[in-house]
């Protein structure tokens, strides 16, 4: 009996002994560390990043930040290149379906015990959610939220037409963009020729028109949606807008618009929340322009949601995984998700952050009510034109279908319909 | 010196001294020669078996079949790209065969300052394709460019906006192309028209024909070895031409200046689909086997040909 307390004795003080460096480092002893990739490397989106790095140092952490500039796609080359050779980032930028589809070339971290712990499930959106944990598993987390269909009103134009309500159904805008015309506005719109621009335009008028056929067509794929009636008038609306736009603007970005449109020699944005970011570091004041939901048929908020996330890849280093641990706890953190969305001009994406204290615009209240009103009506939907519906490879044979379209004006709306069905039976 | 060429004769030992001496060439030939054609060859290969799997964000292995062609083939983009191809290539190779020799025959006129204009034609060729689609995307673009300019001057209709025009888009990228490498075009056939033999022209002249007559008779019929060579190299350059059109147009507006080169990197690298990017790399080798293949039979009869005259 005594000889076997001892060992008993012997065997849990060396079970401590082995325990105790573990749960040390586990504490800190080692200086959590993070190697992050992502497109932000300047203007807003830059600061935001740069911001958080500064939080994740205040809190003693190695901050490793590589951007890597331009599209999306050119931070998925390098992250493409890392993972095949082992070496993935602690924590890099990816969204929507495209989590799901990286997930399975890699291990990623489970985050559901600190997903857990801060109570966020409760406060995201539920079809946001689901983008973040495509096995069950929380493996990514959504960083801030934008919709892509917010209609920007420039203040002078509006004076210039004598028009003082902001449109709500299409018809309204269609009224007041030929307002805006007959008062002098060559091109009442502002929109740009990119590609994710022209899926813009597309994606505003389809789930405007009805957000029911939307989510059945664009994010389900289903035949019959993808032929209705209610994608031709899409198209048809989709049309109008385009012939509204200056067509010198060829394939530049809306941001070569911002000053005629804030002269008012341009009337209307169709564009995301991120504009509000872009405008502001162009020094434009939040006075100069009028935020409202882009237009819906039926007079509730349809909400286009595009959400930016990080994604967390499986690492052995203690220091990486201490370092992939604060990194969760600050991106669901509500202050960091302030200071970050009013950098950018997003909206967080926790339900239950304030929006009204200073430091917010009005457009993103504007955003955030209409969010909140488009979840309670079902009316949220996720985006086209930025990789949230689908993945890369079916958005990108969409898109094609879609800024030909707009740039070939001899194209009818039925037969855009027809093609649209086809590169997406193609691309399956 | 001396002493190499006495052991080189010696008996016995002149295979190991023969080697010796032939070493650098071997090294020098044979190494660089195989290493690329290793290379060469097993990445074709390796492309040509992910064209045949399911591949997407990375490869992996697996067996299609021909799907990944026939859905390439059946793409827009990959349709677009082909007309494109056909016409790009042709407008390219006629107009910057037309413009090269032009320039040839007027610089073989015995001129003065022939060194100067001869390095202004070539300075394009010196200059990166990137380069050029920008210089010409700003000179093409109605709003800063040539049409901007003709307005200042004060001739308010004039319109000159094809980069911007999806019918004519693919026309700049023509423009582009030719005043890159019209200059190369020019520097063979300027070699080809020194080399021709001065008699037959004085005897032409003696015959009584005019300058014309006597390019159009005598001269450029012994200059058709060149053009061959001319159309082969700017052929090659027209399938493969990527960073030209990605600077100039990026494929726009729209999609109405896809080439394959384009399509390929798009698929690859934009979409993430690598066994679809695989596919769309092996039809664009096909098509430059299309050229290669009739020239290098063209060279094997030639040879045949003046080896039994």
């Amino acid at each position: 009996m005594p000889i076997t307390t001892t060992r008993r004795r012997l065997l849990a003080g060396s079970a401590a002994a082995l325990a105790l460096p573990a749960f040390a480092r586990a504490q800190g002893a080692v200086k959590p560390r993070l190697t992050v990739i992502s497109q932000w490397s300047a203007g807003s989106d830059g600061a935001a990043i740069t911001a958080l790095g500064k939080k994740f140092e205040e809190k003693g952490g190695v901050w490793q930040h590589s951007p890597v500039p331009g599209f999306t796609t050119e931070m998925m080359n390098k992250l493409r290149a890392q993972i095949i050779a082992g070496d993935p980032p602690a924590c890099s930028q990816l969204k929507g379906p495209e989590i799901a589809a990286w997930s399975k070339i890699a291990p990623t971290v489970d985050l559901d015990a600190a997903v857990a712990a801060a109570g966020y499930e409760k406060v995201v959106a539920p079809d946001l959610a689901k983008l973040h944990k495509p096995a069950g598993k929380w493996i990514a987390l959504p960083l801030q939220i934008y919709s892509t269909n917010m209609l920007f009103l420039s203040k002078r134009a509006m004076d210039k037409a004598k028009a003082d309500k902001p449109p709500v159904t299409w018809a309204d805008f269609n009224a007041l963009a030929e307002k805006m015309k007959s008062a002098g506005m060559t091109y009442p719109l502002a929109n740009g020729g990119t590609r994710p621009d022209d899926g813009q335009k597309f994606e505003a008028s389809f789930a405007g028109i009805s957000p029911t056929a939307y989510r059945a067509a664009i994010m389900n794929l289903d035949k019959k949606a993808l032929e209705g009636p209610e994608i031709k008038a899409a198209f048809a609306q989709t049309r109008k807008i385009a012939d509204w736009c200056d067509p010198n603007v060829g394939a530049q970005p809306y941001a070569t618009n911002l000053k005629r449109f804030v002269d008012g020699d341009m009337g209307m944005l169709i564009m995301g929340g991120w504009a509000q970011g872009v405008l502001k570091n162009a020094g434009f004041k939040f006075d100069d322009y009028v935020i409202v939901p882009g237009p819906s048929d039926n007079g509730k908020p349809v909400f286009l949601l595009n959400a930016d996330a990080f994604i967390f890849w499986q690492r052995k280093e203690a220091d990486l995984q201490a370092g992939q641990m604060l990194m969760a706890q600050l991106v669901m953190d509500p202050t960091i998700q302030t200071m970050y969305s009013q950098i950018t001009g997003s909206i967080p994406v926790r339900t239950d952050v304030d929006l009204s204290g200073e430091g917010w615009s009005d457009g993103q209240r504007t955003t955030a009510a209409a969010l909140k009103n488009a979840v309670g009506n079902n009316q949220a939907v996720l985006s086209l034109a930025h990789n949230m519906a689908q993945e890369n490879g079916l958005t990108a044979a969409m898109i094609d279908v879609i800024t030909e379209y707009v740039k070939n004006k001899s194209i009818k709306p039925e037969q855009a319909v027809s093609r649209l069905a086809d590169a997406v039976e193609g691309a399956r | 010196m001396t002493d190499v060429v006495s052991t080189a004769t010696r008996p016995g030992q002149s295979a190991t001294s023969e080697m010796l001496r032939r070493l650098p060439e071997f090294l020098m030939i044979w190494v660089p020669l195989l290493l690329s054609a290793a290379h060469l060859i097993t990445f074709s290969i390796w492309t040509i078996w992910i064209s045949f799997t399911p591949s997407t964000l990375v490869p992996v292995t697996g067996w299609v079949g021909l799907r990944n062609y026939t859905a390439v083939l059946a793409s827009r983009n990959w349709q677009i790209a082909f007309d494109n191809l056909l016409l790009f290539g042709t407008a390219f190779v006629l107009f910057s065969l037309v413009t090269g020799l032009l320039l040839a025959i007027l610089l073989d006129q015995r001129i003065r300052g022939e060194n100067v204009l001869r390095t202004i034609f070539l300075y394009p060729l010196a200059v990166s394709f990137v380069v050029t689609g920008t210089v010409w995307s700003w000179l093409l673009n109605p709003g800063i460019g040539i049409e901007k300019l003709v307005h200042d001057l004060g001739w308010i209709t004039f319109k000159f906006d094809w980069l911007v025009d999806r019918d004519m888009a693919i026309w700049t990228i023509v423009i582009a192309a030719i005043w890159q490498s019209s200059g190369f075009a020019m520097a063979l056939f300027l070699a080809g028209l020194r080399s021709v033999d001065a008699d037959i022209i004085k005897a032409a002249q003696i015959d009584g024909a005019g300058p014309v007559r006597t390019y159009w008779r005598v001269v450029l019929p012994t200059l058709w070895p060149i053009t061959i060579t001319v159309v082969v190299v700017q052929l090659q350059f027209a399938i493969s031409a990527f960073d030209l059109v990605r600077a100039l147009t990026n494929g726009g507006p729209g999609i109405a200046t896809q080439l394959p080169a384009l399509v390929v990197y798009d698929l690859m690298f934009q979409r993430s689909q690598l066994g679809r990017g695989a596919a769309a790399a092996v039809l664009m080798l096909l098509i430059l086997l299309a050229v290669l293949l009739p020239y290098a039979a063209w060279r094997y009869l030639r040879r045949r040909q003046s080896a039994h005259a």
